[in-house]
């Protein structure tokens, strides 16, 4: 499937941020990201996570007969495949070009450096060699695929141990892993990849490009180094012009990094080694870590519903009549009215306290009420004192403000949209607990 | 900075909260859909051990005699006049390729492509060695299917003046089973901003141009800033084609409206939280729902 292709906004976006020294993911110019290591329970497994970039590298070994020209020396072979859940862009027949140069590039780092004594793998000369070959597999692709590979195939021939062999004269014997334990390679340094990534023309630099930043990058240039600041491969692609000042930068740079990733390294390999001689468990599905996402869920509480109606129908037939209620405004000083009665007072010993409180407020509410009853607009005049209307929303209980020396009345509870009050000469003193805006 | 922070919470499916009268009939890969030898089978579907089985994750869709499956989540397919909103991808010798979300390239021709001034003549070298200064890679255009090749891949044209290269404005990408297909796929809304609906997915939201230029033939971009106020309109709108995209509602004028209308009273950016989403969808849905009934 080809990819979907970058859209001018978005690269615009990015070139404009790297002039603003700031990338996406929020590293500075010259950070690498989080790099991982973790192996498997053979021997030469391991995967390598930088960043989302993902590489699973697999190195094995077999007896074969050495090359005719090279008869004292094992072999290397080394592959690197694209698999296709790395993205989507990547199909069987299709990857060739970006597959080549990564390959040539993994070659020419870890075979020409010479960082594997390959003397050593001669078991017999002219007859028989190891030949050592390291499968990298990329799983993820998010940007800067080298610098993963370069680091998995390199981790991956420190941790492997082959399988030891004696030689008494013309005998050979090849031991197996429960006669006598693997014996590992013997690897005199490690050459790492560092990749840098070159903006407008050699202006902007960024180590460590990720997948967005290799799409709108102009060239990149990669250095293999290993601990000792030895180069062991330099390659600089797609055609920009670099100085010499800003190579010699980049060399700088990537010795700086390469300490810190090799200082890495090695104490991932410690740590694999010492939980396996301790008899801990290691392997891939140990480095895994349990990750557990608390999510709230609402459980869904079942209600049987299947008697409702019946017994509603019993309550309503048992349950008397509501008794009818007629509202009569009482005025009982200009400023000062009632309305309605409510049922009894149920309070008890606090009635006194709180009816000293609610006199006071009263006489607030009367004002703000009577504004709120005026933007009603609907004002009906029914003419008599009998029937007042209130317009309300309000489903809160009033409290009607008991005299002390009148009847306890009762408290009624207010339905929506009953009646409305004739402003402005009856005002209602109520205290409301939380009254909404009349409609 | 104020910044909001969620906790993961578990989803309630969709279809509690729609109550649909009529059940579609969902089917996965695999499905049986019917064990009647009578049906023609069409797109979707396999013949199986006597019977019909769904090759694709979608809904049964039955036409007398012939049943086939529609699937919800697929690339687009392209039929005869279909308009289409896509970006050019390359340039070639007589042709441009565009990407329309669909299996393969679309392609549109240069002899498929109005000349600006609207002029009818044949197509010379001197075109051919213009043609990127037409269009280039990167370029967004409304278009419309002309023709299906054998192998599905979609040619189109730009014949008329309402199509062309797009200006300034907002692309949305959803897929293309959301779009409902309808008699026209340009519409001014009343809110103030245009949009155009592709059928292949990409939905383009750009502010009403004042006055329609005739002569342009959709070659001149627009790059004047536009004001704010229409920018809001325009992100608003995005938000709520997002919106019901992800509540996999079917987007045509009216329910881009409807939506718009119910996510006034709330911020543009908070229309992307799922409570609001929800919200705001449900409350189109009912809309549309009184609409109809």
């Amino acid at each position: 499937m080809k990819e979907t292709p970058l859209s001018n906004c978005e690269r615009r976006f990015l070139l404009r941020a790297i002039e603003e020294k700031k990338r996406l993911d929020g590293r500075q110019t010259y950070d690498y990201r989080n790099i991982k290591i973790s192996f498997g329970t053979d021997y030469g497994c391991c995967i390598v996570e930088l960043g989302k970039t993902r590489v699973l590298g697999q190195v094995s070994c077999e007896l074969v007969s050495p090359k005719l020209n090279r008869a004292t020396e094992g072999i290397l072979f080394f592959n690197l495949e694209l698999s296709q859940m790395a993205a989507p862009a990547f199909e069987p027949g299709r990857q060739s070009d970006l597959l080549v140069k990564l390959n040539r590039l993994l070659e020419r780092c870890l075979r020409n450096s010479k960082c594997i004594d390959t003397e050593s793998l001669c078991v017999v000369a002219g007859e028989k060699v190891w030949q050592i070959r390291v499968d990298l597999h990329l799983l993820n692709h998010d940007g800067n695929i080298i610098d993963a590979a370069s680091i998995a195939a390199i981790v991956a021939l420190c941790h492997f141990r082959r399988p030891d062999v004696s030689v008494q004269g013309d005998e050979v014997t090849l031991y197996t892993l429960e006669e006598r334990d693997p014996v590992p390679l013997s690897i005199h340094h490690m050459p790492i990849c560092v990749s840098f990534a070159f903006f407008q023309q050699g202006t902007y630099l960024l180590v460590d490009p990720n997948e967005r930043e290799e799409r709108v990058m102009d060239g990149l240039l990669v250095i293999a180094m290993n601990k000792h600041r030895e180069i062991c491969t330099i390659q600089s692609s797609g055609g920009i012009m670099l100085l010499k000042d800003q190579v010699l930068r980049c060399s700088k740079i990537a010795g700086v990094k390469v300490a810190e990733i090799t200082e890495l390294i090695q104490k991932a390999l410690e740590n694999d080694q010492k939980v396996r001689k301790e008899g801990g468990k290691f392997g891939f599905a140990e480095s895994i870590a349990n990750q557990r996402i608390t999510a709230f869920r609402m459980e869904k509480a079942p209600v049987d519903t299947s008697d409702v109606e019946e017994k509603a129908e019993e309550i309503i037939s048992e349950a008397e009549p509501p008794s009818e209620v007629v509202s009569k405004p009482v005025l009982w000083t200009p400023g000062t009215a009632q309305i309605g009665e409510g049922i009894e007072n149920s309070w008890g010993d606090l009635e006194d306290s709180e009816k000293e409180d609610e006199d006071e407020g009263g006489s607030d509410e009367a004002i703000i009420l009577d504004s709120i009853k005026m933007d009603t607009g609907e004002v009906s005049n029914i003419g008599s004192q009998d029937a007042p209307i209130v317009l309300s929303d309000s489903e809160e209980e009033e409290m009607i403000i008991l005299e002390p020396d009148k009847n306890p009345k009762k408290i009624r509870t207010q339905t929506i949209s009953a009646t409305q009050v004739k402003a402005p000469s009856k005002k209602p003193v109520k205290k409301r607990k939380k009254k909404r805006a009349a409609n | 900075m104020a910044m909001e922070m969620r906790l993961p919470v578990a989803r309630k499916p969709l279809s509690e909260s729609l109550g649909r009268e009529t059940k579609k009939h969902l089917v996965v890969p695999g499905d049986t859909i019917t064990t009647d030898t009578g049906f023609m089978r069409g797109h979707g579907t396999y013949m199986g051990e006597e019977k019909l089985i769904a090759s694709v994750a979608g809904s049964v869709e039955r036409v007398n005699k012939l049943v086939c499956v529609k699937a919800l989540k697929t690339r687009y397919h392209g039929e005869v006049g279909d308009i289409v909103v896509g970006r050019i991808t390359e340039v070639q010798q007589k042709r441009w390729k565009v990407e329309t979300n669909s299996r393969l390239d679309s392609v549109l021709l240069l002899s498929s492509m109005n000349l600006p001034g609207g002029e009818l003549r044949r197509r010379s070298a001197k075109d051919e060695l213009a043609m990127r200064g037409f269009l280039q890679e990167g370029d967004l255009i409304s278009a419309e299917v002309q023709a299906v090749f054998s192998d599905g891949a979609v040619s189109l044209h730009t014949r008329s003046l309402k199509y062309g290269k797009l200006g300034q404005g907002v692309l949305v990408q959803v897929s293309p089973s959301l779009v409902k297909r309808q008699k026209t796929h340009f519409h001014d809304l009343p809110c103030g901003a245009s949009v155009i609906l592709g059928n292949n997915g990409f939905i383009w939201i750009y502010p009403t141009p004042e006055h329609k230029e005739e002569d342009a033939g959709g070659f001149t971009a627009n790059l004047e800033p536009v004001s704010l106020a229409d920018r809001e309109v325009i992100s608003r709108l995005r938000n709520c084609i997002i919106s019901l995209a992800t509540q996999r509602m079917l987007l045509y004028d009216t329910s881009i409206l409807y939506c718009y209308e119910a996510s006034l009273p709330h911020q543009i950016k908070d229309i992307l939280k799922p409570e609001i989403m929800e919200e705001i969808v449900m409350e189109t849905r009912q809309r549309l729902l009184e609409q109809e009934g």
